[in-house]
């Protein structure tokens, strides 16, 4: 991968993810419960938890969309809010379909891109690097769920920055895609960056992720490597299951 | 300026932006088309007739496209990003919030004050090439009489790019602030015109439609809506229909869940 000059991985070695007792309430509803843990840079880092969880919640509350009830996150030691270039330091893919249809791949990048003063030449450069070049001229509102998720990616990933947070980004990928993000995540985690990654594929959360968060109605659940749940439980997947059996909210009788 | 640029660009990249002022400038036609149909009228008609004809402004019927299409744009320009989600990723990029808020607002005004005058002006002198002195001369009185009211209403079309924006902001919905942008223009004034005095008066008075003249200080006897504000609290309160939405928003837009 092509990295700028003048941004070592200094910076990279010390972002963290903080969540420190973050509680957020809608109305009545609990959503994220007392929730304390920390995604630490090298490695990548699986988020695990029923529909309904609070991990898509946690996300937002990271990234200061949503004002946490009580409690704070941090990045890098710092609210994300106090941030003044936040692409430099944070990216996050929440939502693939969260793009306006009718600009092109290449003018919604550049849309965010300039608000950090990143320029045409790192949007350029994002979009080789997922594969989107040939279709940067083309409208959003065309593109496929797989390549809404390769723009996402793109988007997270133009600041060149320290910690990334991905929630589900697997789904409607090919099984090549599927396998380009597990190679990017590692890559990303390798050198040197914070990953943090949601997803509910145990199977290729086994094959991405080193440690494991898995939270159940806005709780901790359970914070270990995969190594270990593994050699506990026969198989990520039925760790998975006996974790969160208590939790599931929205489940199907068996 | 960065989250500026970004806003700037976020208009230009997408069609509904050109389909609104495209249709805004086309107002013009619509102007040449009513002065070149009262042309008609006039030349057809006996001197006795001639002499007694009189035309309403045309830049006051022709200047309702432009507000509502400015508006509409203004409302866009936040609403498509509520409407998709990409307000959550723009709220990231700019955690502070409020420079976005204030970035759409220079945008979407600028738009508005080219627009508008374009808009009116180009009308003004559409119709004063098509008119000459018919009419008792309504379109060959000095210019200098006639841009005090042009230029007010030129501003409307600032105050209704504003007025969207900052109901789009508020209410997060495409739906709800168009209808109450258009509700503005054409149902409330009905409703206030079938109050009974004085409260009708008083009501029209302060309605966008009537602002124009009140601020130009040209009364007319026969105004659909109401003429008591003289022309700088006419002004103020033109102004506050621009002013009281966007900085609610402002306020709003930095305490709000996204």
């Amino acid at each position: 991968m092509v990295r700028c000059a003048g941004r070592g991985p200094r910076r990279i070695l010390d972002a963290v993810i903080e969540l420190r007792r973050l509680t957020k309430r809608y109305g009545g509803a609990l959503a994220v419960d007392d929730l304390s843990f920390t995604v630490e840079p090298g490695h990548v880092t699986g988020f695990l938890g029923p529909n309904g969880a609070g991990k898509s919640t946690s996300m937002r509350l990271v990234l200061g969309l949503d004002a946490p009830t009580s409690g704070v996150a941090l990045v890098n030691g710092r609210r994300y809010a106090s941030l003044r270039r936040p692409m430099r330091e944070v990216g996050a893919l929440l939502d693939a379909g969260a793009v306006h249809g009718g600009r092109s791949a290449y003018n919604h990048l550049l849309c965010l891109a300039r608000t950090n003063g990143i320029g045409p030449l790192r949007v350029a450069e994002v979009l080789e690097q997922v594969g989107l070049s040939g279709v940067a001229r083309k409208r959003v509102g065309t593109f496929s769920l797989g390549m809404k998720q390769r723009l996402g990616i793109a988007a997270a990933l133009l600041g060149d920055p320290g910690v990334l947070m991905f929630d589900e980004p697997v789904n409607g990928l090919d099984p090549d895609g599927v396998r380009w993000i597990r190679d990017l995540m590692r890559t990303l985690a390798h050198e040197g960056r914070t990953v943090l990654l949601s997803s509910h594929l145990m199977s290729e959360m086994a094959l991405t992720a080193d440690r494991i968060v898995v939270i159940g109605r806005g709780r901790l659940i359970a914070e270990a490597t995969v190594q270990e749940l593994t050699a506990r439980y026969p198989s990520l997947e039925d760790a998975y299951m006996a974790l969160t059996a208590g939790s599931v909210q929205y489940g199907a009788s068996r | 300026m960065s989250v500026l640029a970004s806003e700037w660009l976020k208009v230009r990249s997408v069609r509904s932006s050109y389909l609104t002022l495209g249709l805004s400038l086309a107002a013009i036609l619509l102007g040449y088309g009513l002065a070149v149909m009262a042309k008609g009228m006039f030349d057809s008609a006996p001197p006795a007739q001639q002499a007694k004809a009189r035309i309403a402004e045309l830049e006051e019927v022709v200047v309702m496209v432009p507000q509502l299409c400015l508006g509409v744009l203004g409302v866009l320009a936040i609403t498509s990003e509520h409407a998709t989600g990409l307000i959550r990723t723009s709220l990231t990029v700019v955690p502070r919030r409020w420079p976005l808020l204030a970035a759409k607002t220079a945008v979407v005004g600028g738009l508005g004050l080219v627009v508008g005058p374009a808009t009116v002006f180009g009308t003004y002198a559409v119709a004063r090439w098509v008119l000459g002195d018919r009419f008792s001369g309504a379109y060959s009185v000095p210019f200098g009489a006639r841009w005090p009211l042009l230029a007010a209403l030129s501003l409307t079309v600032v105050v209704f790019a504003l007025l969207g924006l900052g109901l789009g902001a508020i209410l997060r919905s495409t739906a709800a602030s168009i209808a109450i942008l258009v509700g503005l223009v054409y149902v409330i004034p009905i409703v206030i015109g079938n109050l009974p005095e004085p409260w009708s008066e008083r009501f029209g008075s302060v309605m966008i439609g009537a602002l124009p003249r009140e601020i130009a200080g040209d009364f007319p006897t026969d105004s659909v809506y109401g003429s008591l504000l003289p022309p700088v609290p006419a002004m103020v309160v033109l102004a506050a229909y621009a002013v009281v939405p966007v900085v609610t928003a402002l306020w709003l837009i930095r305490r709000r869940d996204a």
